[in-house]
């Protein structure tokens, strides 16, 4: 027990001095930048949002917020399947107490409200789909934490998560019957819409509506993958 | 140096130092009940001094704007109600989990109370 701790203990310090020894050639706090000095310089001119961060994870790789988006879905779909049982109910016994409840059914709508105002505002403001979704998931856990009979309607909160999902190909696929590859910015590109607007509400080309896609898409995925693990077969 | 700018900075001032003291009594409280009580609501105090210090801070400096304290009054607001209700929820699941009062408390009115229906479901019962 001792010796295998003893052993850990040194493997981790002998990779973290390696890590370390690679780390310490990197230069920090000076200018490094080959392509993202060329995001900085054209993120308004090419997409119109002011957020660069959510402009690279939308725009020029909007690719990898596809494969992310996937992978939620897999996941989702993973724990739909490992938990699968033919009768399940949820069991728990003790209703919050009536502070929680009472506190709950305030809140919840406030929580709902900030989460659709991260994932709408992806362009301007720190944040986007997954932060934002992630909150509107908090409020549907807030829900389930406080009352023992709540569920989400199911049949509405799959056939959302896939309609969202199709609505970001969908999008991709409109930009690729107009601008000649997926993803492209239609909006923004060909339809020169909000050009005059950069830093407001209506621009950013189809980021804030792919923001908010994917807003609703992991908001309703992660809401899913809470209730199937709340849940316990019940025999019948 | 505007009097937003110090007033802002003497609340911020007065928001750090209730932090510290609830720091302070997160450290010195004997047991579970005590520790959240006077942890909680100082640093509930602290919070909103800050956040509202904050505000008025920017106020009074060239680059602030009303932005700021709108952003930080709503933040305030949120914490405000969400603080007392987590505390309440961990407290009561302290109480509902075991964890015994401190030595020196006199009173437990809610455990009589929960024997007591306890002693009337059971004379319901026959």
């Amino acid at each position: 027990m001792v010796v295998k701790r003893a052993l850990a203990i040194i493997t981790l310090l002998v990779i973290g001095y390696w890590l370390a020894v690679g780390l310490s050639q990197v230069p920090f706090g000076e200018d490094k930048m080959l392509i993202g000095q060329y995001y900085l310089d054209n993120v308004k001119d090419q997409t119109g949002a002011v957020n660069a961060v959510t402009a690279v994870v939308v725009n020029y790789r909007g690719f990898d917020t596809l494969g992310e988006v996937t992978v939620l879905f897999i996941a989702s779909t993973g724990v739909g399947a490992l938990l699968w049982k033919r009768k399940k109910k949820r069991t728990a016994k003790t209703e919050g107490s009536i502070v929680l409840t009472t506190g709950t059914r305030l809140l919840f709508p406030f929580v709902m409200l900030f989460g659709a105002y991260i994932f709408i505002h992806g362009h301007l403001t720190p944040g986007g789909g997954f932060p934002g979704g992630a909150t509107v998931a908090t409020a549907f856990l807030l829900l389930y934490l406080a009352y023992i009979a709540y569920e989400i309607p199911h049949r509405g909160f799959e056939v959302t998560e896939g309609l969202a999902g199709m609505g970001y190909v969908t999008v991709g696929l409109i930009g690729l019957a107009i601008g000649g590859y997926f993803l492209f910015d239609w909006i923004w590109q060909t339809w020169q819409f909000g050009t005059d607007n950069i830093g407001r509400l209506l621009s950013g080309g189809f980021i804030p509506i792919i923001y908010t896609i994917i807003g609703i898409k992991v908001g309703t995925e992660l809401s899913g993958i809470i209730d199937n693990m709340v849940k316990e077969e019940v025999s019948e | 140096m505007s009097a937003l700018t110090i007033i802002g900075e003497v609340l911020v001032l007065l928001g750090t130092f209730f932090y510290f003291l609830s720091a302070l009594g997160l450290i010195r409280m004997p047991d579970v009940y005590n520790r959240m009580q006077t942890s909680t609501k100082s640093a509930t105090l602290g919070s909103l001094g800050v956040l509202v210090g904050v505000g008025i801070w920017a106020l009074g400096t060239d680059y602030g704007s009303i932005a700021w304290l709108t952003k930080t009054i709503v933040i305030a607001v949120f914490l405000l109600l969400t603080n007392p209700i987590s505390a309440h929820a961990l407290i009561r699941a302290a109480y509902k989990s075991g964890i015994p009062l401190w030595e020196g408390s006199v009173v437990d009115k809610y455990k009589e109370h929960l024997e007591a229906e306890a002693k009337t479901e059971e004379g319901g019962e026959e």
